[in-house]
């Protein structure tokens, strides 16, 4: 806690000394660069729409369940407790989404646990795959993504797996 | 991603008009609503970080940071444009560091310039993202205070297996997208010999 605390003062610090040590426009260089941002949160805002939409109806028509109770055994054999498959499940689509779920873990079963630690180390080792590689294609060329998600995707698993088994010794 | 999209709206449609179909709509709305007000906080975030990361980018610190980085970029991504080097170099470090948003523009920009207009996600563009959702994570700063709001005497005791479990998962990564790299290249060749 201590470090993470001031990382982020110390590094924006630093930045608006150095500017000055180098003598910049830091006011109408910063304008600039924010400028930017209108354009980027415009175009990447249909592509999260169309995947939230998706996993909204997935989670009210009760697909989650029913994916949840098909993987739950699978992933079980891969040494992941059961109670851990909905974030699997959940974090490759939303960050927000998925720390909520993350919360829930902690208050259920208590934050020092097997299963919370599995959980904090694994939302570690995966990352919000479609969400990621919605927005960062969405300002290219690219329709064709070839073997990018699934490839994500599997190192995620893998990601899982490893987060599990170091938390039974450490 | 046509695909997998167009088939679980299908499966869910389907299965919300037999089950409760007058919450397809209200749903969805919601859904909608719920991105516009991510996207409102996203804006307010990349407001701060993209300017700031203009100031890296005019004092020079971008291209330190690039020069730095660059013989691991090169042999990870084969590319030497500089621009994009520097992008990357400033995607990876501040995601390193926890700081998801600000490092999504970077990365953003670094996608297109990696970008060669054929409509086909390069290896290089793939290795990006895989490297971006493996990378090794120093400070799992969301993960810690949630632990510490829900009362554990010791929210900072994962930063270690963190450390280790994000460090292989990221060299896994990285073997495995050289590895798909090399046989879906040779299967290209293949097809293009085929052809002729």
């Amino acid at each position: 806690m201590f470090i993470s605390n001031y990382l982020v003062p110390i590094i924006i610090l630093a930045l608006l000394i150095y500017s000055i040590v180098k003598k910049l426009e830091t006011y109408n260089i910063f304008v600039k660069g924010a400028r930017g941002a209108f354009d980027l949160v415009l175009s990447i805002f249909p592509f999260i729409t169309a995947i939230m939409i998706m996993v909204a109806l997935m989670r009210v028509s009760g697909l989650t369940d029913i994916l949840v109770s098909f993987l739950a055994p699978v992933f079980n054999l891969l040494g992941i407790p059961i109670e851990v498959t909905e974030l699997i499940l959940l974090r490759p689509f939303t960050g927000s989404g998925s720390y909520a779920l993350l919360n829930e873990i902690f208050v259920t079963y208590g934050p020092n646990c097997y299963i919370s630690r599995c959980a904090s180390v694994m939302m570690s080792t995966s990352e919000t795959i479609f969400y990621v590689a919605t927005v960062y294609f969405a300002q290219t060329s690219v329709k064709r993504l070839s073997y990018a998600i699934p490839l994500a995707l599997f190192c995620s698993l893998f990601g899982t797996i490893l987060a599990c088994l170091i938390c039974k010794f450490m | 991603m046509n695909k997998i999209w167009t088939y679980m709206m299908i499966v869910s449609v389907i299965a919300l008009t037999f089950t409760n179909p007058s919450v397809l709509v209200t749903e969805m709305t919601d859904a909608s609503w719920n991105v516009l007000k991510l996207c409102a906080q996203l804006l307010a975030i990349y407001t701060i970080w993209m300017g700031l990361l203009e100031i890296v980018d005019q004092s020079g610190l971008g291209e330190k940071l690039a020069k730095l980085l660059s013989p691991l970029i090169r042999w990870l991504f084969k590319i030497k444009d500089p621009e994009a080097t520097k992008y990357i170099a400033l995607n990876l470090s501040s995601n390193m560091l926890g700081l998801g948003n600000a490092s999504t523009p970077m990365g953003i920009k670094a996608m297109k310039k990696l970008d060669d207009g054929s409509g086909n996600a390069t290896p290089a563009m793939i290795m990006l993202l895989i490297v971006n959702s493996t990378i090794i994570q120093l400070l799992p700063t969301t993960t810690i205070g949630l632990r510490a709001s829900s009362g554990s005497q010791s929210p900072s005791d994962i930063i270690i297996p963190t450390i280790i479990a994000t460090f292989i998962t990221c060299l896994f990564g990285i073997l495995m997208a050289k590895l798909c790299e090399k046989i879906f290249s040779r299967k290209k060749c293949k097809k293009d010999k085929g052809g002729k």
